[in-house]
């Protein structure tokens, strides 16, 4: 199977650059529906679902290869070698912001520049450095995510809305917001939330914005400070925005933030 | 006033209902919350006006609350049914059932989010007991293939060793054969031969068994029939050298070319045959009749005169490890069959039985491709 169908990669807009956008954890592509389009005019714009997630192939899944988010960012690259990018823009939110930053690491030359929407390199407190939970808290959310397959079955997108006011939207398309295959959820959670990138940091050569919202109980203000202050050259925007997905609460304040950055 | 004051829908109802109700600004802030939630929660309404929502929830449900539910609120305009722990200012955590909507639909002016919430600790315990079951199930399962599989991988170790001692004794059998020796050592030697055939057979059954459940199937080595009528006959001679008291008719007319194993036919016919000495009535015939027919159709049958099969055999009469009912000698593992039929199907044929006091025949029938 193809990469493009695997990873269920959508290419619109025209322009010499291409910007790709990855999805979080919890979600798939339709996270950046209010922010990538913004961008079609000037860039080729990429999106997709990491293998687990929305229109992806999950019988693709192999949980050693998806065992750390190196896995993820392999499919990054190989997305990128596909479409034939060089000096792109990858856009990654919550721990894609991670994953493409290590996506940027394996090719340089395909992603020269990274933007780090709410980024964390590890999420386990570890001595001085304040990730947000504790081990704890994390056994904890895996045990619930494991227990809670309502929140990620297919019943979580049955035939209930009407768009009346977005026609385009199409019925299948909000049908399959953020449906996720329970068991890969499980496991992506697992490599999210227990991992720890922090070292990856300085390798970063790619030139580096990072977005930060406030009132992040995900990513908080001083993990944002902590990837800025690790990031060689980064520069740190916090947006006028709460909680951790400005990319749907805050489209155009992200939008506008990383046009100002390109 | 002095009229007494009715239930009211406000007071009785949305405070006061047996459920969490809860509004949040687009922030994720909480605009109001009913007196049942506060309660739960172990405050008053008017402190938890004003705070993020996720505060309320445990640790793994702001993370739910931030990376799935709020994004699907944005995108869809609602969720139903997620199940979330709430955390009390004692510290307890209250199991809930929760379903939310964006009032006013996504693009909605006010985005503001309206949220219900159930009591759904008796609900939870079931679930959890549930992916327990579940995993138990699993792993049990996991431990009993992986013991099924030794078991037949020892099986196909101790066939294919025995091998090589059962050929060791025909070698010795056939020079024995050359020595002087007298009329009685020569009826010796025929029965010896004759039990080295059984167990060859007997092996050969038992290591295609092993092969066959450890997923390697009946393998075909196929040709087209050259050597098939000698190869029956061999079969059919081994049978009566080995058994020189019983009568053994054979009608062999391999007229056409056939595309088969002309090994795993003999392999079927010798099971087949041997299967009809033994049950089959010693002071009547088994006859063996062989047929093709134009465009390589293959028609093998063997049948004797004898006790009929009984009924509830015959239904498994073709699973592995069935033996002749209470009449039977009880020879054999039970594997000839099984394995007779696995070639059948191997070369898309049908192995079939019919058994009536006068006759048991079982038909091997591979249709012309």
């Amino acid at each position: 199977m193809s990469v493009i169908a695997r990873n269920n990669v959508k290419v619109s807009g025209s322009g010499e650059r291409a910007m790709v956008f990855a999805h979080g954890f919890g979600c798939d592509q339709g996270m950046w529906r209010h922010v990538a389009p913004q961008f079609r005019d000037d860039f080729t714009v990429v999106t997709f679902d990491h293998v687990g997630a929305g229109g992806s192939d999950t019988s693709s899944y192999d949980p050693e290869a998806y065992a750390t988010l190196d896995g993820y960012a392999r499919d990054v690259v190989a997305i990128g070698s596909a479409l034939g990018i060089r000096d792109g823009i990858l856009v990654g939110h919550s721990v894609s912001a991670m994953i493409c930053a290590l996506a940027s690491i394996r090719a340089p030359g395909m992603f020269g520049t990274l933007v780090m929407v709410c980024p964390s390199p590890r999420y386990i407190d570890d001595g001085d450095y304040i990730g947000g939970f504790s081990a704890g808290d994390i056994e904890d959310l895996l045990l619930m995510l494991a227990e809670n397959p309502l929140a990620w079955s297919a019943r979580m997108g049955p035939a209930i809305m009407g768009n009346p006011d977005r026609p385009e939207l199409g019925q299948e398309l909000a049908d399959s917001f953020c449906r996720t295959d329970p068991a890969i959820a499980s496991d992506f959670a697992r490599v999210t939330f227990t991992g720890d990138n922090r070292a990856d940091l300085p390798r970063i050569t790619a030139r580096t914005l990072i977005l930060q919202c406030r009132d992040d109980i995900i990513a908080s203000e001083r993990v944002g400070d902590y990837v800025h202050d690790n990031v060689p050259g980064s520069t740190l925007v916090l947006l006028d925005a709460t909680g951790h997905c400005p990319n749907l609460s805050a489209p155009d304040a992200v939008a506008a933030a990383i046009r100002d950055f390109l | 006033m002095d009229t007494a004051a009715g239930p009211t829908f406000r007071g009785d109802l949305m405070d006061h209902a047996p459920c969490g109700c809860l509004l949040l600004d687009a922030d994720s802030r909480i605009l109001a919350v009913n007196a049942t939630l506060a309660g739960w929660l172990g405050r008053s309404a008017p402190d938890l006006a004003g705070r993020p929502a996720a505060e309320m929830f445990s640790i793994a449900g702001r993370v739910l609350l931030e990376t799935n539910l709020l994004p699907l609120l944005w995108l869809r305009g609602r969720v139903e049914e997620v199940t979330l722990d709430l955390s009390a200012s004692d510290g307890s955590r209250i199991p809930v059932l929760l379903s939310a909507d964006l009032a006013g639909g996504i693009d909605g002016p006010g985005r503001v989010i309206r949220i219900v919430m159930l009591k759904a600790a008796a609900r939870r315990s079931f679930e959890r007991e549930l992916i327990e079951a579940r995993a138990e199930a699993e792993r049990g399962l996991r431990l009993e293939k992986r013991q099924g599989e030794l078991r037949e991988q020892f099986v196909a170790v101790l066939g294919h060793d025995l091998r090589n001692p059962v050929a060791s004794i025909a070698a010795a059998a056939r020079l024995l054969e050359r020595e002087p020796i007298s009329p009685q050592g020569h009826e010796v030697l025929r029965l010896m031969k004759g039990s080295v055939q059984r167990m060859s057979g007997l092996i050969d059954n038992v290591l295609d068994f092993a092969r066959n459940r450890l997923g390697g199937g009946i393998g075909l080595d196929l040709s087209n029939g050259e050597t098939l009528a000698a190869v029956i006959h061999q079969v059919i001679e081994e049978l009566r050298a080995a058994t020189p008291d019983r009568a053994l008719r054979d009608v062999v007319a391999i007229t056409h070319p056939v595309r088969c194993d002309v090994g795993r036919i003999g392999q079927l016919v010798s099971n087949l045959l041997g299967n009809a000495l033994t049950h089959g009535d010693p002071d009547h015939p088994v006859t063996v009749r062989a047929a093709t027919s134009a465009g390589g159709g293959l028609e093998v049958s063997v049948a004797n005169r004898g006790a009929p099969i009984d009924d509830a055999v015959r239904d498994r009469l073709f699973d592995p490890f069935v033996r002749g009912g209470v009449g039977g000698h009880g020879k054999g593992l039970g594997l000839g069959l099984h394995i007779a039929s696995e070639i059948a199907k191997a070369h898309g044929g049908t192995l079939d039985v019919s058994s009536a006091p006068d006759e048991t025949r079982f038909t091997f029938r591979m249709p012309p491709r």
